[in-house]
């Protein structure tokens, strides 16, 4: 699944909120936050781990959730860009506006 | 007034941008080709227009050049018109012939045109188009909207 996709769902964005906040948390840790099923947690962790969005570290018997600092760029790098070409286009939109206002 | 706003959902972009300017006209400046072409490309890029079929699953298939004569094709599939206050389109890289490059993005945008004591709110939000949707407008009827244009430019040629 790529970036956006991984992204879309609520509860993904929370579970990466989550790891923001701290160095790694083990999938019990992450699931006991939620309503939802551990089966559905692992799930989500499976999506955000396929997109890139963070990165697993076996340790003894448990699995360490990690964000990766640098999954972000991606849509942060498309955001950017869009905003910088519809800025560009809006500023020369208007001033086809104001040439054709005048020739109404 | 000439900056642009913009908030950020998930995989949705919003960019809001209020002109001073009937929305009539504004939607002319988004549907006219000759209008369109002096906006549409960055600064001193021309925008040669191919095809533009303004109707639900026609294509509008231009070709952006720049100063030293490079190339960037685009193609939009129109999905849903209601001039002059919305359009819903799929924005698209594609080659001089209109095949799609499916490993650049898709867009899906959604494009708002709010009247505002007569100015005009533009709300456009653009979506990150999975492969599943992008099967989806092909099933739509875009590429035979290609097809059709492609052998009616035949029978013009033909013709001349």
């Amino acid at each position: 699944m790529d970036i956006f996709s991984a992204l879309s769902e609520p509860t993904r964005r929370r579970i990466l909120e989550m790891l923001s906040q701290t160095e790694h948390l083990t999938a019990s840790e992450i699931s006991d936050k939620f309503d939802v099923s551990a089966a559905a947690i692992s799930q989500h962790l499976k999506v955000l781990r396929e997109a890139n969005l963070v990165t697993v570290e076996k340790r003894a018997q448990q699995r360490l959730y990690k964000l990766k600092p640098n999954g972000m760029t991606e849509l942060e790098s498309w955001v950017n860009q869009m905003t910088q070409v519809w800025k560009h286009r809006f500023d020369r939109l208007e001033q086809v506006l104001e040439a054709e206002k005048k020739k109404l | 007034m000439n900056i642009v706003d913009h908030t950020i959902n998930g995989s949705e972009l919003t960019l809001t941008r209020t002109f001073d300017a009937p929305r009539e006209l504004v939607w002319k400046a988004f549907t006219e080709p000759e209008l369109i072409a002096k906006w549409w490309g960055p600064r001193g890029w021309n925008t040669k227009i191919t095809t533009m079929e303004v109707k639900p699953g026609g294509v509008w298939h231009y070709c952006m050049v720049g100063p030293n004569g490079e190339e960037a094709w685009g193609l939009s599939t129109y999905k849903e018109l209601n001039p002059p206050a919305k359009m819903i389109y799929t924005d698209a890289f594609c080659n001089a012939e209109g095949v799609i490059n499916e490993s650049m993005p898709q867009i899906d945008v959604v494009m708002d045109f709010i009247d505002v004591d007569g100015k005009t709110k533009i709300v456009s939000k653009s979506t990150y188009a999975t492969e599943a949707e992008l099967k989806t407008v092909v099933d739509m009827g875009m590429l035979p909207g290609i097809t059709e244009t492609w052998d009616r430019l035949a029978e013009h040629l033909q013709s001349v």
